[in-house]
């Protein structure tokens, strides 16, 4: 299942021209599948990098527009896309100039593959 | 602050045959979508439209057209701005 989702994430990843890496963790940081190039910064990938959307997500949420969906950060050479699925967090690091439009269509395409996902996460001890 | 473009998106959509309309900026946000046209298509269609910038660098922006059995999608780029127009096809 995971290799499926795995080889998945690398046909999404060589579909958007300046996506460095797609990867699902959980609300910890802790990676379930990754898909990365040699561009992505190593930085990025930590635990404590991802881990700090789940904080984010969850103050966002009480704005009062209802629930937090999708937190988009955009830095001087990079742009990060992370979407909330809790348990699980899908973080898409790119270029600056990457389409992110296009990144944001891609989560109807991991979708379908997240539900055997978040059991698996789920029913961690 | 919208109100030029949506002006445009009415002019587009009065139109006969016009069955949806989407423009996007260069990152691929949707700035305006009436119509049959999804706001989710707009990376897509900015993506689409950037490819075929690609065929030939040096001159303006081709038109894109997408056709199926009962509708056409014309894709043109105008500096940052994608626009799309659906049409039904007669």
């Amino acid at each position: 299942m995971v290799d499926d989702l795995r080889k998945h994430l690398n046909q999404l990843l060589e579909k958007v021209n300046g996506l460095h890496c797609i990867v699902i963790t959980d609300r910890d940081g802790v990676p379930v599948v990754r898909s990365v190039t040699e561009k992505a910064p190593q930085l990025a990938l930590k635990p404590n990098f991802i881990s700090t959307f789940g904080m984010a997500t969850d103050q966002a949420s009480k704005l009062g527009l209802g629930k937090n969906k999708t937190i988009i950060s955009m830095y001087s050479s990079y742009q990060v896309i992370q979407i909330n699925k809790l348990p699980l967090v899908i973080t898409f690091i790119g270029s600056d100039n990457c389409n992110t439009g296009h990144i944001l269509a891609l989560e109807s395409q991991i979708d379908p593959y997240l539900k055997d996902l978040e059991s698996v996460v789920l029913d961690a001890p | 602050m919208e109100k030029d473009l949506d002006k445009v998106v009415e002019e587009i959509m009065a139109t006969s045959n016009v069955s949806g309309c989407l423009f996007a900026d260069h990152q691929g946000l949707c700035l305006a979508a009436k119509g049959t046209a999804h706001v989710d298509s707009a990376g897509i269609i900015v993506a689409i439209s950037e490819q075929a910038c690609k065929l030939q660098p040096n001159l303006k922006p081709p038109t894109v057209s997408l056709e199926s059995d009962q509708k056409i999608c014309l894709i043109q780029r105008h500096g940052t701005i994608t626009g799309a127009i659906f049409k039904l096809k007669t």
